[in-house]
């Protein structure tokens, strides 16, 4: 276990809606029931971890995701176009003496700035999302929000990972986005265990598949999560097998829990439930286990 | 032509099965743009095989060479993302792919000239004939790779460059509301938003309703899995009706849906209630395309 960040368990899928923020929330539910636990939504594009805890009081206040956008200042523009030939990300359009910054594209990377040789770029800070704390008795919530009509997700993904840093806990776990692009692979970087939540459904195993093969090319511990388990027939559990990633828990499907779960309440009554996520908790941390031990 | 998007915001919403459902009821001759190429699965839901595949490369990433590397770390100091190293001797510095934006602002800084690009293949590009007849354009991406928007783009100009005067096409969009996302829904003619009514579903498709009115789309609304929590399909229906959405249909949570899936067709072809309020839905969907083929003949002085 690391210090600062507590052990760092990140919930990911491939496929969104197989239940990523229902185990994240629930793992988290569990934790916080013996230790110091810190859950970060990473889903910055449709952060929904919160609305499991609506009753969680805000810490501080919330803090806006910078990032330096440059700022055209022409008086001494050569018009050498340096910096659009060099922009990667398509943001800049230089004609004759006249230099147009594209806010929306620019990843605030600096080469343009650095490499203007008249100094004609100067960079002022943009808002691209926020990161917001909140609080419940031993559970606190770290929650990441792109802001609508922005691109840069991984800027805010990796503000409410630096954040998270700050806050003292003994387990962080993380609710990843979806997929397996940049803003899956931020999320998941620097965790010491991916659990990857699953159904039993042809589209799930296909995107279960590109999900292990992310998590085996990093190098990352891994575990899999049956939810829905009942729901269809696709073969999750021997597709782990051939990656060698074990199955790691078995949520049962049934109607009352989806109708509970489409309200997002805490299924902190289903003792069963509860079971389980104490149970993923030890299999994900070893670890953990021994804490829990220890205080028990 | 005219373009039809399916979109969520949350994942899991049932964009893709609705995409594949309208897509089927079109007919043959339509085109499925499947734009969601880190989780792909149009290809299972319309059954598919593939008739042409073509490599995709994203652009140079950068490595450090480490015999290169004296080690200064300028190229650390450069990098805004946090992406660059020291190695595990201490002796060199190197890229954390995961981290790296692929800026280049390290190679500037770098006086030994111990930073090279690297090309390599990022996923794949697909035209697929499908069982049920429309044609897919689809592909995967490497896991792992970043630009998924690049490769939307290149998805949605393959499905153009096949379509005719008359073609219909049906994007199939990820979920969120980021980059691919932009890409997926730029230049449609028409939005159909499925709403999941859960309060996930509902908060990440008002999201994603705000982002189509800032892109200045028409929408629809469809809602799904309705019938689990009623008070939730109430609320799914009052978003709908702020936001000036038409509700093109709703339809129940029903595992039928799930089946008929399974046996190789789309929920169109689902026997029953459930069935009834997916043709009703896309009956409805149609009905706004229609419209919107008028007023843009009518636009052009067609009539």
């Amino acid at each position: 276990m690391r210090a600062g960040r507590g052990a760092t368990i990140a919930v990911a899928s491939g496929k969104g809606g197989t239940g990523k923020t229902t185990v994240a929330a629930h793992l988290a539910l569990a934790s916080s029931l013996s230790r110091k636990t810190l859950l970060v939504d990473l889903d910055v594009e449709a952060p929904d971890s919160r609305g499991y805890f609506h009753e969680a009081e805000p810490v501080g206040e919330e803090e806006p995701v910078l990032v330096p956008i440059p700022r055209f200042e022409g008086e001494a523009c050569t018009g050498c176009r340096r910096c659009a030939q060099v922009c990667r990300f398509g943001a800049i359009m230089a004609i004759g003496r006249t230099v147009t910054v594209n806010d929306k594209l620019c990843k605030g990377c600096g080469r343009c700035v650095n490499l203007c040789p008249s100094t004609s770029l100067r960079e002022m800070m943009a808002e691209v999302g926020t990161v917001a704390r909140y609080r419940l008795e031993s559970l606190d919530l770290l929650e990441g929000r792109m802001a609508v009509g922005d691109i840069r997700s991984t800027a805010v993904i990796e503000a409410a990972k630096r954040h998270a840093v700050r806050i003292e806990t003994e387990v962080q776990i993380r609710d990843c986005p979806p997929g397996v692009s940049c803003p899956a692979t931020h999320a998941i970087e620097g965790a010491d265990f991916v659990i990857l939540v699953a159904e039993p459904t042809d589209f799930s195993r296909h995107d279960l598949e590109a999900a292990l093969k992310l998590v085996r090319d990093r190098g990352l511990e891994s575990g899999v999560v049956i939810n829905k388990d009942g729901f269809g027939s696709a073969d999750i559990a021997g597709l782990c097998g051939s990656y060698g990633v074990p199955v790691i828990g078995r949520l049962a499907f049934t109607r009352e829990r989806a109708s509970s779960g489409a309200a997002a309440r805490l299924w902190r009554d289903d003792a069963e439930f509860m079971r389980e996520m104490t149970a993923i908790l030890e299999a994900a941390m070893p670890a953990l286990a021994l804490c829990e031990g220890g205080s028990r | 032509m005219m373009t039809i998007a399916v979109a969520s915001g949350k994942g899991g919403a049932g964009k893709t099965s609705f995409a594949a459902a309208l897509a089927a009821s079109i007919g043959p001759g339509s085109i499925v743009a499947d734009c969601d190429v880190d989780a792909a699965n149009g290809a299972i839901a319309l059954g598919g095989s593939i008739t042409r595949r073509e490599d995709y490369f994203a652009g140079p990433g950068y490595r450090i060479d480490a015999s290169a590397c004296t080690g200064c770390g300028a190229c650390a100091g450069a990098c805004r993302f946090e992406a660059i190293k020291p190695s595990a001797d201490g002796r060199s510095y190197r890229i954390v792919p995961e981290l790296c934006e692929r800026c280049g602002a390290c190679v500037d800084r770098c006086i030994a000239r111990a930073i090279g690009t690297f090309e390599k293949k990022a996923g794949e590009l697909f035209v697929s004939q499908t069982r049920i007849g429309p044609t897919l354009v689809h592909a995967e991406l490497e896991p792992g790779e970043d630009t998924s928007g690049k490769l939307v783009r290149k998805v949605r100009e393959g499905s153009t460059a096949l379509a005719g005067a008359d073609t219909a096409i049906v994007v199939d969009a990820p979920p969120g509301i980021g980059c691919p996302v932009i890409a997926s829904l730029s230049g449609c003619d028409l939005v159909v938003v499925v709403v999941e009514a859960s309060v996930s579903g509902i908060k990440d498709a008002e999201r994603l309703i705000e982002l189509l009115d800032s892109m200045k789309r028409p929408a629809v609304g469809v809602i799904n899995k309705a019938g689990l929590n009623a008070p939730m399909d109430t609320r799914a229906k009052a978003v709908l009706e702020r936001a000036g959405l038409p509700l093109a249909g709703e339809i129940p949570f029903d595992p039928a849906l799930r089946s008929v899936e399974e046996s190789g067709k789309t929920w169109k072809d689902v026997k029953g209630a459930a069935g009834d309020s997916v043709r009703k839905a896309l009956a409805s969907v149609k009905g706004a395309m229609a419209g919107i083929a008028r007023k843009s003949d009518h636009g052009q002085g067609k009539e």
